[in-house]
């Protein structure tokens, strides 16, 4: 191509830039150093002269993806300001960049590893933000990468290579076949994906390989396919596979480049951002393995926020209550007329699951607490007095997993006989165990391993393992609910497992009753009759009597199947309670009416239940564990609901009252009852708010009493 | 010579830290990665907070040094100027 360089002077201004001196030459035209005379700054400026190999629509369309690449902000790509044209030329006016480009950092060798991988992140967070605005680079190639003396990462010419390069390529490659060698354009077709060589039009996989060629080039100092000629070089990207890069090049690099330079499209990674969270995974590798090698025992911290704590008594009744900002403990006596509330304990963190563990001689309240510094099991031993703080979390991916712990959906607690047995359902999709009071736990392998796992697919809330049952009859049997995975039973205490969905329809599949894949919102059994299962599907309500190996439809008389919670009376068998939602898409109470149903014949038929409830423009949700029974008789339930209300009823669900209102989106509710036996005599409990930061040693929870600080409270209120 | 570089502890991480709102560390770390290493030597707790069991910086969690999101200047090998100040900052979003 012709460049501009004769009819260019220095002094010369264009648009508003005056020309300062010559910096550069490329394939598309020579680059300037001008200064800006409004905005006064130095920038760059590409000129490309018109007429040679740039026809007026191809100009046309230059201009074109110049303004939309202009929109492109990103600390990784090199600003375009503005475009335009005068007689003779089309100008670029774009962020002047003092660096070295990559082509000439790596010209005499490979770069170290870790520069590599600080200038390979660099350039892969460009492209994400490119790709995002649906703009391909096309001409990506180690001399159009800058990189400042501190090391800081620009992309140049971003999608300005369509048309210049596309039309100058369909010349070059003729060329070339007939043996051309090649100059100006040897350096893009090095990097040009296979196929773009067969013709077909270039993608965002197109720029991830010419990344894979970059990322090659930076780590070795060699191009992964060369030749002498043209031919030679089209038939090695075609055909050849790069030679291996071995150390010090670390193999999760390798491996990356591997699959940035597959020869087919689909065989890459699809998205740069793919790219990018591998890029990561590597260099974390490098700080995963670090020992601190200091004593990580468990701390115990006071919180400090303006917190109420409720004074508990023997005999008294207590519901737990998770919302998105923190867990609510709420206290009565076994009438449960009046409510006391003591909380908010985690201020800020979302709390999915609680549950109250009183095998034993405990008194603990174990939790799950998450945001964005990462998701926690915590528990306290003096009803949210203080609460367990681990350095280390507890429950943590092994590493040949590669996954990451995103969520704790459910805490169980393991049978009476086996005090010290927990079970944590987890996002993504998996479930933990422990055998030591959850001072360590094990990820459960007969499940992660299982063949459907790579099929799951995540719902609405994520790929959650968020419902665990186990059969009280027996030790070895129990039930996981998986969204969107299914129902899978283990007869073998969990090294072996069965999807068990058979009955169980999907309405968002072409088949309808697939082996597994269904979206399970709860499932729930009754602990007096363990083979009979209620469950609450994403759309569909079901009862199995023979331990999930088939399920029954039971939406008789409901306003709607959807829902997302199910519970069992805890001494009828026949008796169930759901809380329908009137679609996926409105998921709210129907007709704006809040209603629970009840079952007496086992899901035969079904009543609504709403006296009490609000009936007019009540658009609630009832979230899959924020409804609960307590044991008590008549029976008490409880709910709670996406508006942050609680509803309870002590009437088997006949009248309701509104316990509360105000809280943020209520997550999950749990009843606890303390019986005579399960609290320690010597533990007096009593309201306090926290005024200051206090560690409690670990090694005794609960052992001494704590003070009580009436006089405290009274000067406070 | 040994040149410090000083992480700023944010307030949920202080905690960890013994109440320390700055950490210095004394070693002359090169990289992001290095200095990591050593402030979680120092405070193992904050480790977890700041990164997945795999090592990764968690999503919402930011690394400035100086003035730059360490997300464009290299991630974990980001370079690090001499007496480079870095600071954790959470993301400012969700509801």
């Amino acid at each position: 191509m012709g460049t501009g360089e004769e009819s260019i002077v220095i002094g010369q201004v264009l648009g508003h830039c005056r020309v300062i001196a010559k910096i550069g030459e490329g394939g598309m035209g020579v680059v300037y150093r001008a200064h800006d005379e409004v905005l006064r700054r130095d920038v760059a400026l590409k000129v490309v002269k018109k007429g040679e190999g740039l026809d007026p629509l191809a100009s046309q369309n230059l201009l074109h993806e110049a303004r939309a690449s202009s929109s492109l902000t990103h600390p990784n790509i090199c600003t375009i300001h503005e475009v335009g044209e005068t007689d003779g030329e089309l100008y670029i006016v774009m962020e002047l960049v003092e660096g070295k480009s990559l082509h000439a950092m790596c010209s005499d060798g490979g770069l170290p590893p870790d520069s590599v991988l600080r200038y390979a992140v660099q350039i892969t967070g460009a492209l994400v933000r490119a790709h995002d605005r649906g703009i391909v680079h096309r001409d990506l190639k180690s001399a159009n990468i800058l990189v400042t003396p501190d090391g800081l990462v620009k992309v140049l010419d971003f999608g300005l290579a369509k048309r210049v390069q596309g039309e100058k390529f369909e010349d070059s490659t003729r060329s070339f076949v007939t043996t051309e060698t090649a100059t100006s354009v040897s350096g893009t077709l090095h990097y040009m994906a296979p196929e773009i060589l067969r013709g077909d039009p270039a993608d965002y996989r197109t720029d991830l390989w010419a990344l894979g060629v970059v990322l090659y080039e930076a780590a070795s100092g060699r191009l992964p396919f060369e030749g002498r000629t043209g031919f030679e070089i089209s038939s090695a990207i075609m055909h050849e596979p790069p030679k291996p890069l071995g150390p010090p090049v670390p193999p999760g690099l390798w491996s990356i480049i591997q699959r940035c330079l597959a020869k087919e499209p689909m065989q890459r990674y699809q998205r740069a951002g793919e790219v990018q969270a591998s890029l990561e995974a590597v260099q974390s590798a490098a700080i995963a393995s670090i020992d601190p090698g200091v004593d990580l025992g468990p701390t115990r911290t006071m919180f400090l926020h303006n917190m109420r704590h409720v004074r508990v008594r023997r005999g008294d009744s207590l519901l737990l209550v998770g919302t998105t900002k923190g867990a609510f403990l709420l206290r009565s006596n076994r009438q449960r007329i009046r409510w006391e509330v003591g909380g908010p304990f985690f201020h800020g963190y979302a709390v999915y699951a609680l549950v109250y563990d009183d095998r034993e001689d405990r008194h603990r309240i174990w939790a799950s607490t998450q945001n964005y510094w990462g998701t926690l099991l915590r528990f306290s031993d003096d009803f949210g007095k203080s609460w367990t703080t681990p350095q280390e979390a507890t429950i943590r991916f092994p590493s040949d997993t590669g996954l990451s712990l995103k969520n704790i959906w459910q805490i169980a607690l393991g049978r009476p006989d086996e005090p010290n047995v927990l079970y944590c359902g987890v996002e993504p999709a998996a479930l933990f165990e422990s055998r030591d009071e959850g001072k360590s736990w094990l990820l459960v392998r007969g499940l992660f391993d299982h063949p459907h796992r790579p099929r799951w697919m995540p719902g609405n809330g994520g790929l959650a393992l968020h419902t665990i049952v186990l059969d009280p009859s027996d030790k070895q049997r129990m039930y996981v609910a998986i969204s969107a995975g299914g129902v899978y039973r283990t007869d073998d205490g969990g090294r072996t497992w069965t999807a068990r969905n058979r009955g169980i329809r999907v309405t968002y599949m072409p088949n309808k009753y697939p082996e597994f894949g269904q979206c399970v919102h709860k499932i729930a059994m009754h602990p007096g009759r363990p083979e009979r299962l209620f469950l609450q599907n994403h759309w569909g309500l079901y009862r199995s009597d023979d331990c999930a190996e088939n399920w029954k439809d039971i939406a008789n008389g409901v306003p709607s199947d959807f829902g997302f919670t199910v519970i069992v009376h805890p001494r009828n068998p026949d008796c169930a309670y759901v809380v329908p939602v009137e679609s996926d898409e409105f998921r709210c109470a129907c007709d704006g009416r809040l209603r629970v149903y009840r079952t007496h014949n086992a899901g035969g038929s079904w009543e609504p239940l709403m006296r009490g409830l609000p009936q007019k423009g009540a658009y609630e949700t009832v979230l899959r564990d924020a409804i609960t029974a307590d044991c008590l008789e008549p029976l008490g339930i409880y709910l709670g609901t996406r508006s942050g209300q609680i509803f309870g009823s002590r009437d088997e669900g006949k009248t309701w009252q509104r316990i509360l209102e105000g809280l943020p989106p209520v997550l999950c509710i749990r009843s606890a009852l303390l019986g005579d036996a399960s609290f320690r005599s010597e533990l007096t409990l009593a309201e306090e708010p926290a005024a200051t930061k206090r560690s409690v040693p670990a090694s005794s929870p609960g052992s001494k009493p704590l003070p009580t600080s009436k006089s405290r409270r009274k000067k406070k209120r | 010579m040994i040149v410090p570089v000083t992480f700023n502890i944010p307030g949920a991480l202080r905690e960890f830290t013994g109440g320390q709102s700055t950490v210095e560390i004394h070693d002359s770390p090169a990289t992001l990665a290095d200095a990591l290493s050593a402030l979680w030597r120092l405070h193992p707790g904050v480790r977890d907070r700041m990164a997945t069991e795999q090592g990764q910086v968690r999503e919402h969690i930011n690394i400035f040094v100086g003035n730059e999101n360490v997300r464009y200047t290299g991630g974990l090998m980001s370079l690090l100027p001499a007496r480079a100040e870095i600071s954790i900052i959470p993301a400012v979003s969700g509801g």
